[in-house]
């Protein structure tokens, strides 16, 4: 048998299996009704013991492989069906010579581009900024912090830090 | 259920005992259905005046779709940093401000916090490209530095809910010097448990994320909406109904259900993205947990985090496990880390009565302590 026919079983045996557990565990919940108690009460109390029942044996199911492969299964079928009917629009736009959604994505993504670009500059731009910033800053706490020398000393490495910054 | 005891009941036992309560049961249960049947007429008139949002509020920052809003308390402000709040592309804010007595926000507020809240607004096909790099280094450090400069104080305490929890931890290991405190509720950090369904059903073996961001761009509302209430399909279609029909006579329920209603189905598109970075860098490679997470040029180190961290976590949360959420203390540098695992589900840890009256004290507490 191909690896197709043996998934198909296999998630067949798995739903079944969901059914079965959960039958038998919402018939196990009624074993223990009583008549004596009234009986919206006791219905009350079976409903919440079979909704308990559905919930794990639901959750089980969730996590086996053969319910992700149908999820699998049917998301995919859903997305090329999704891509057949785009492709189907894109050529009948095509031949109206209009925009299509692939030439709008192209757009953006043009768009996008350029202004990936500017901002990875304007970025460089900041930290240049932010850096020359704090070297004028410290500067400033050097010169502050120097007891009034001569002129020439102080001029050095202002120019020390432009040359440094230009490079 | 109003249960009434009948005078003629006293002293009787046995088949005859039983016989009344039956028949009390059954008048009790015929009165209520006729309260319900009686308050369904008026149920789009209570419909009508759900709000979305109660503590008062204006709009201080605009960029794009996004929308910064400032909460007015009643008091003075007492602390200078200001609070911003965080919350997922996923659905819309107000769940932190639902209503009266179920608010976050107004904890904070009427502690005088100086609030604002970051409403991402609903992505168009234009938003399609946009990334988390955008979201994180682009809107959310433009609304911190404008929080910064318009209240003067150096750091802003940020508080992040679910995906907004995960927005806010990248924007602090990447701006730490920005940042005071850190609470996060419910967020996701390690992706490696497969306790969560979404979790599991995200695994590359059976998810084809390229595939279906190509195909798809901007991820619907409805296929979120629709993962969330398969995590639990029980509870969501059928046992929420049936609880709606047996007390949709009684005002309190009804309020509370739809406040809560119309917040879990007023969904938002998720850029495309994002969604695909989301999936794949996280959910499928669990890179933030390896201090490997690229957002634009940048990479993420959780190490660099160093401010005080308050770790809230709900211990039902079906959509973010504790599992999930509980490693970040261990991987970040804070000395001052906190965490609180609070029995309660995902929305619960927000809303819940218990929540409102004993968890948000303490964590408005444990800022107060934290703030200037």
């Amino acid at each position: 048998m191909s690896d197709n026919t043996n998934k198909a079983f296999d998630q067949a045996a798995a739903f079944q299996k969901l059914w079965m557990d959960s039958m038998t565990g919402m018939a196990g919940v009624w074993s223990q009704y009583s008549p004596a108690s009234p009986a919206p009460e006791e219905t009350r109390k079976m409903r919440g013991g079979m909704l308990k029942v559905l919930t794990e044996t639901w959750d089980q199911f969730m996590r086996t492989p053969q319910f992700m492969e149908m999820m699998k299964s049917s998301l995919n079928g859903a997305l090329d069906l999704r891509r057949f009917a785009r492709d189907g629009m894109n050529r009948v736009h095509e031949q109206f010579e209009t925009p299509n959604k692939t030439d709008i994505d192209g757009i953006l993504l043009a768009i996008r581009h350029v202004e990936r670009r500017i901002l990875d500059r304007l970025e460089g731009f900041e930290d240049r900024v932010a850096d020359v910033k704090d070297r004028i800053e410290a500067l400033e706490e050097t010169l502050q912090g120097q007891t009034r020398p001569s002129k020439q000393p102080q001029r050095k490495p202002a120019k020390a830090t432009k040359q440094s910054s230009n490079k | 259920m109003n249960t009434t005891t009948l005078p003629h009941m006293d002293g009787k036992t046995g088949f005859t005992a039983d016989w009344d309560a039956w028949q009390t049961s059954f008048i009790n249960e015929a009165f209520n259905n006729l309260r319900r049947l009686t308050s369904i007429p008026f149920l789009p008139e209570k419909i009508e005046r759900i709000r979305k949002g109660v503590t008062p509020r204006e709009i201080v920052y605009e960029e794009d779709r996004l929308k910064v809003y400032r909460y007015i308390g009643n008091g003075p402000v007492k602390y200078k940093t200001p609070m911003c709040f965080v919350f997922a592309l996923v659905n819309r804010p107000y769940i932190l401000d639902l209503k009266e007595g179920r608010s976050v926000i107004s904890h904070f507020v009427n502690a005088g916090f100086d609030c604002y809240l970051i409403d991402w607004g609903t992505p168009t096909r234009a938003e399609r490209f946009l990334t988390t790099d955008d979201y994180v280094n682009g809107y959310m450090r433009n609304v911190i530095d404008y929080l910064r400069e318009r209240t003067g104080a150096k750091k802003v305490n940020l508080l992040g809910y679910c995906m907004g929890g995960t927005l806010s931890t990248i924007f602090t290991a990447l701006h730490q010097e920005m940042v005071g405190s850190l609470m996060l509720l419910a967020t996701g950090i390690d992706f490696a448990t497969r306790e969560g369904l979404i979790n599991l059903w995200t695994d590359p073996r059976y998810f084809d994320v390229d595939k279906f961001v190509d195909t798809m761009g901007n991820i619907p509302a409805e296929f979120l909406q629709s993962a969330f209430l398969m995590l639990k399909p029980v509870a969501n279609l059928i046992e929420k109904p049936i609880n709606l029909m047996e007390n949709i006579h009684r005002d309190d329920f009804l309020e509370d259900y739809l406040y809560m209603e119309t917040w879990l189905n007023d969904n938002i598109p998720v850029p495309g993205e994002v969604y695909r970075e989301f999936a794949k860098y996280l959910f499928q490679q669990n890179l933030l947990t390896k201090n490997r997470l690229p957002i634009g040029k940048h990479i993420v180190d959780l190490r660099k985090i160093t401010c005080p961290l308050l770790n809230l976590m709900a211990r039902n949360d079906d959509l973010v496990p504790c599992a999930q959420t509980e490693p970040l203390n261990d991987l970040v540098s804070s000395k001052d880390k906190e965490k609180i695992i609070w029995p309660a589900g995902h929305i619960g840890l927000a809303v819940s009565g218990r929540a409102q009256k004993e968890l948000w004290p303490r964590a408005v507490e444990w800022l107060a302590k934290r703030s200037q």
